[in-house]
C-alpha cells in the first residue's frame, strides 16, 4: 500500500494504492489523525488504484469520515472499482459516500 | 480432505496473508474458469474477499494472545461449488454468536463475517482442535 496526501484550496485529497488491509491500515492511521485534526471542508479519498480491501482498510476510511464529518466536514470517495467496489456496495457505503467514477 | 486440492500451510501472521490471498486467486481461475473471473462484484473478487476475512478472523480471534501456530488453506471443488477450508489449532468460536453489524450505523469493526456470508453460498464451522471453517461458493 503507498498513499499520498494533496492539500489544496478546494480540498484535502488522500490517494491510497494497492492494498489497503489489516497489514496496511494501520500504516495510514496517523495520516488520518493528521488530516482530521486539521478539520477539512472537503476530503476526498482517490481509490482509483486501490487493487484490494478488506473489513480493516474499510474500518480507517469510515473512521475517516465520521471524524471529518462530525467537525462539519464532508468525505467523498472517487475511482471506486474491482473488489473495493464490491466490498463498499455489499456494505452498503455507496449509499453513505458521495462517490464518482473518475 | 477435499479431491483435487490445493493445500497450503503457512505461519499464522498477517505477513502471509497476501501469499494466502493469491493461491486462492489462482484457485479460482483453476476451479471455476466457467465462472465470471473478471470486473467488479464477481466470482473470484467475492471469494478472495471472503477468504482474506476468514485469515484475518483466524488471527484475530483464534490465535489471539497465542504464541503463533499455522493455518492450512485446502481449496478445491467440491459438488459444484468451490470450497475452501481454513484449519487453525487455536481457540475455538462459535460463529452463530457473532452479532450482525449494524451497517447504518457505520461500523468500523466487525465486518467480516458479514462479508464472508454476504459472498459464499455456504458457511460451515466445526469447532476443534483443529478449528475448520468451510467456505463453498457454486460455480
Amino acid at each position: 500500500m503507498n498513499f499520498s496526501i494533496d492539500r489544496n484550496a478546494q480540498a484535502t485529497v488522500l490517494r491510497i494504492e494497492g492494498e489497503l488491509d489489516a497489514l496496511s491500515a494501520p500504516e495510514l492511521r496517523p495520516s488520518i489523525e493528521a488530516i482530521v485534526n486539521e478539520a477539512p471542508k472537503l476530503v476526498v479519498v482517490d481509490l482509483g488504484a486501490l487493487r484490494m480491501i478488506d473489513s480493516s482498510g474499510v474500518g480507517a476510511i469510515v473512521s475517516l469520515f465520521k471524524r471529518v464529518r462530525a467537525s462539519g466536514g464532508k468525505v467523498t470517495v472517487k475511482g471506486l472499482a474491482g473488489q473495493p467496489l464490491a466490498i463498499f456496495q455489499i456494505l452498503r457505503l455507496d449509499r453513505v459516500f458521495e462517490t464518482t467514477a473518475g | 480432505m477435499l479431491a483435487l486440492v490445493i493445500v497450503l500451510k503457512v505461519p499464522a501472521s498477517l505477513q502471509y496473508r497476501d501469499v494466502a490471498m493469491r493461491v486462492v486467486a489462482a484457485a479460482c481461475k483453476i476451479y471455476a474458469s466457467d465462472a465470471r473471473t473478471e470486473g467488479p462484484g464477481l466470482f473470484h473478487e467475492q471469494v478472495v474477499s471472503a477468504f482474506g476475512e476468514a485469515f484475518n478472523n483466524a488471527l484475530f480471534h483464534a490465535y489471539r494472545d497465542l504464541p503463533e501456530g499455522q493455518l492450512i488453506v485446502e481449496v478445491g471443488p467440491a459438488e459444484g461449488a468451490l470450497e475452501i477450508r481454513i484449519i487453525d489449532d487455536g481457540r475455538p468460536f462459535d460463529p452463530s454468536t457473532v452479532p450482525v453489524p449494524d451497517l447504518d450505523a457505520l461500523p468500523e469493526r466487525g465486518m467480516g463475517l458479514f462479508i464472508i456470508r454476504a459472498f459464499m453460498d455456504e458457511v460451515v464451522y466445526r469447532p476443534g482442535p483443529p478449528n475448520a471453517l468451510s467456505l463453498r461458493k457454486r460455480f
